[in-house]
């Protein structure tokens, strides 16, 4: 009995959730990326492991998706989260208004949710605006956003997975309609080789349009790149949000003794190639210390810019408008090429760094129906390996 | 923004180089660029064979860990300008004390081999806000450690370069956090680790750990910790012999 | 990573480990004042056992070194001997200290204070072999 061998462009949580899901299910699996893992838009977003309460309102589909896996990923990844859950705080009359709109919405997403008033979420948050009128909150939690793929990846490798950071795929082979394979840079000789494979996944996020055009295939995807600001202090222990409906510097997320606020919204046609620009990350300060003052005065430490893989049609701004992109679904979808006509290729791409597993699932779904494999998922019942396992 | 023009002078290593040489990169930068996106820059636009370890760009994932201009920093929260001040070129390299692969990126599998031993485990109670309530249901706050398993301070260890059996600093930090907040580990364990001569005595004081560590370990502090601990239960266990 | 095949593996390096202080601190420079200092001390220590030798090939050897001792030349490196000294024991002093501890915060003040000490006796020691 011989076995299929998948490939996996791209070293992000999807890739390395997908690895895990497919070596499970008995593939072999090889998996390049042209960097460190996860230095592509998966290590820097803010940690947030998502309750889905910010799209409740507007996205019930992904505020379902992401409450879903946020239970899952505290089941399988136990020890890799700061359980702390977060508030969505009410500072104006707009805010107390939107807030029907949205309890309404996390109760029909079935999102756990419980009113603080102002003393209680100021006992419990002694640094949040004293301006607040009240709080809502939410099993929110905090994920270091290497590590916990990085599980993934040290659970996959055990289990046979052969993952290749410094990998960059320069061609993706052909044999007449079908891809048959992919050619590698090796940054750690400099030599170029080929891996063949009976199906290669794109799973680069904001780069699997680029790979895709090396196939000559469409992908509708829209890097949408937001600057986020890290200051030092931890200055809160939960999650905290605005309770508006979605914004720049809406969040702020502790990380260690580091506090994350974020985030604003553009479209580049290259995520490689991301400014900083200088008043999104000024908005930040001023959006972060309407939620906790000290924001306003804490020591600088870090200020950066990362592309989401957004859904949505190519191309920057056509000059129709200003579009920011935040608007897009923010689910994920996975796109069988065979559609325009090439077989052994298929597109993963949207989602967030909550999903990852289940994006991992509907991925390898496809993969083994189109390879004819009759294996369920067990993603959702592995306990991964602590990410530490990864080296050694 | 004003920008400036910056050089880099690179360590660049392929495997198959008889040795590591210097290149240099000419680059725009302007106050917020930093070591790690002016490596960036030079990848996009001049040559995209230059590999280098980033993830969370706010030091938190620990992976750009460099030496630049000499000293250990993490690549992502260096200044480039200020590295620049003075001087022809900003000298990059990769960390000390760990194999060279590629360039700037070091295998850390001897660092992980070390550090694992300890078995520190990755969340502890969250010390800050202390006066906060916890809500309902909340047993406490918790928190990741500090460590961001960058290390820096086993590069600027002058003990580690010298003595490659030395557990580290990063490993008896961790060991002395693990004693502190020991859970389900087994102490005898790590006392076993950390009690020997390429352990927590093989420490000269140089100091230089703290003073590179980005992320507030204070791994000096923990070994010294850890010695008072070792020391104590010695004693401890000298006087109860003696009164048995 | 067993894919990524390691081409240099750092050997043992010490002098380059001790003596490089580029971008080091305080702490750093003591370190490699130390290693400097002790191995100033140990060369001494083989030339004392060696001179002492001497004492074994009757009178005459050992008063044709006695003269020699005297000359300003070895006063001055009795006196670079006795810095050697005090350096490496007072801040042996503090790396004993330190390294338990004690005045771990304050290891840099600690280190000014010891040094400032040891140029002081060092003064007195280096008056009393030049004229005693």
């Amino acid at each position: 009995m011989s076995t299929f061998h998948a490939v996996i462009i791209g070293g992000g949580g999807t890739g390395g959730a997908l690895a895990h899901d497919l070596v499970l299910r008995g593939l072999r699996v090889t998996l390049v990326e042209r960097g460190e893992l996860t230095s592509g838009t998966t290590g820097r977003h803010h940690g947030l492991l998502h309750s889905g309460a910010r799209y409740a309102v507007k996205d019930k589909e992904s505020a379902v998706e992401c409450i879903e896996e946020n239970r899952i990923l505290r089941r399988i990844a136990p020890g890799s989260f700061e359980e702390n859950d977060g508030l969505f705080v009410a500072i104006s009359d707009e805010d107390v208004a939107y807030s029907e709109d949205f309890i309404e919405g996390c109760t029909a997403c079935d999102i756990p949710l419980e009113r603080l008033s102002r003393e209680q979420a100021l006992r419990v948050e002694p640094n949040l605006n004293p301006a607040v009128r009240f709080a809502l909150r939410v099993p929110d939690a905090t994920m270091d956003a290497m590590r916990l793929p990085l599980r993934f990846f040290a659970t996959a490798r055990r289990n046979g997975a052969e993952i290749r950071p410094f990998q960059e795929v320069v061609d993706v082979e052909r044999g007449g309609q079908a891809v048959t394979g992919i050619a590698v840079r090796d940054h750690v000789t400099g030599r170029t080789e080929t891996i063949g494979a009976d199906i290669v996944i794109n799973a680069a996020g904001p780069w699997c349009g680029q790979v895709a055009d090396m196939v000559g295939v469409e992908v509708p995807i829209r890097p949408s790149p937001g600057v986020l600001l890290a200051v030092h202090g931890r200055l809160c222990n939960m999650v905290i949000n605005h309770l508006h409906p979605s914004g720049d510097g809406d969040i702020i997320v502790p990380q260690r003794e580091l506090s994350i606020v974020g985030t604003s919204s553009w479209v580049v046609d290259d995520p490689d190639d991301l400014s900083l620009p200088e008043e999104h990350i000024e908005r930040m300060v001023e959006k972060g210390s309407e939620l906790i003052p000290a924001v306003r005065t804490a020591r600088f430490r870090a200020a950066w810019s990362a592309a989401r893989p957004l859904i949505g049609p190519r191309g920057a701004d056509t000059g129709r408008g200003a579009d920011t992109g935040r608007e897009l679904s923010r689910t994920f979808k996975c796109f069988d090429h065979i559609d325009e006509g090439v077989e052994g290729f298929i597109t993963i791409t949207g989602g967030k760094a909550t999903t990852l597993r289940g994006m991992a699932e509907a991925t390898a779904n496809v993969v083994c129906q189109k390879l004819g494999i009759d294996q369920p998922c067990r993603t959702q019942e592995v306990t991964l390996l602590p990410h530490t396992a990864y080296y050694g | 923004m004003s920008t400036q023009s910056i050089v880099l002078r690179v360590a660049r290593y392929k495997q198959g180089d008889p040795a590591p040489h210097m290149e240099e990169f000419t680059v725009e930068a302007d106050r917020r660029t930093t070591i790690l996106t002016a490596l960036q820059e030079i990848r996009r636009t001049l040559d995209r064979t230059l590999a280098l370890r980033h993830s969370c760009h706010h030091a938190s994932c620990g992976t750009c860990g460099m030496v630049v201009n000499g000293r250990e920093v993490l690549a992502c929260v260096t200044p480039a300008l200020e590295e620049a001040a003075g001087r022809v070129a900003v000298t990059v390299e990769p960390m000390q004390n760990a194999p060279l692969l590629t360039d700037l990126v070091v295998d850390m599998d001897p660092f992980y081999e070390k550090y694992n031993a300890a078995g520190m485990a990755y969340l502890r109670r969250s010390e800050h806000l202390a006066a906060a309530d916890l809500p309902a249901g909340l047993a406490a706050f918790t928190r990741f450690e500090n460590c961001l398993e960058c290390g820096l301070c086993v590069s600027t260890c002058p003990i580690m370069g010298s003595d490659p059996t030395y557990l580290g600093p990063a490993a008896l930090a961790a060991a002395n956090r693990a004693l502190e907040e020991p859970r389900d580990r087994d102490a005898a364990a790590v006392f076993r680790l950390v009690d020997r001569q390429a352990g927590c005595w093989r420490c000269h004081v140089a100091m230089e750990c703290t003073a590179v560590c980005p992320s507030n370990v204070d791994p000096a502090g923990g070994i010294m910790a850890l010695r008072q601990k070792v020391l104590r239960r010695r004693f401890g266990r000298l006087f109860r012999t003696a009164a048995d | 990573m067993t894919s990524l095949k390691s081409a240099k593996s750092p050997s043992s390096a010490p002098l380059r480990a001790w003596f490089d202080v580029r971008g080091r601190r305080l702490g750093g420079w003591a370190f490699a004042l130390n290693r400097l200092s002790g191995l100033g001390l140990t060369l001494y220590l083989f030339l004392h056992l060696f001179v002492l030798r001497l004492l074994l090939q009757g009178e005459a050897s050992w008063d044709a070194f006695i003269a020699l001792a005297r000359s300003p030349l070895f006063l001055t490196l009795d006196v670079i001997l006795l810095a050697g000294l005090l350096i490496h024991g007072l801040n042996g002093v503090r790396v004993t200290l330190v390294g338990l501890g004690v005045a771990a915060r304050q290891h840099r003040t600690l280190f000014w204070i010891l040094m400032t000490a040891a140029a002081l006796l060092l003064l007195a020691g280096g008056w009393r072999i030049f004229t005693i």
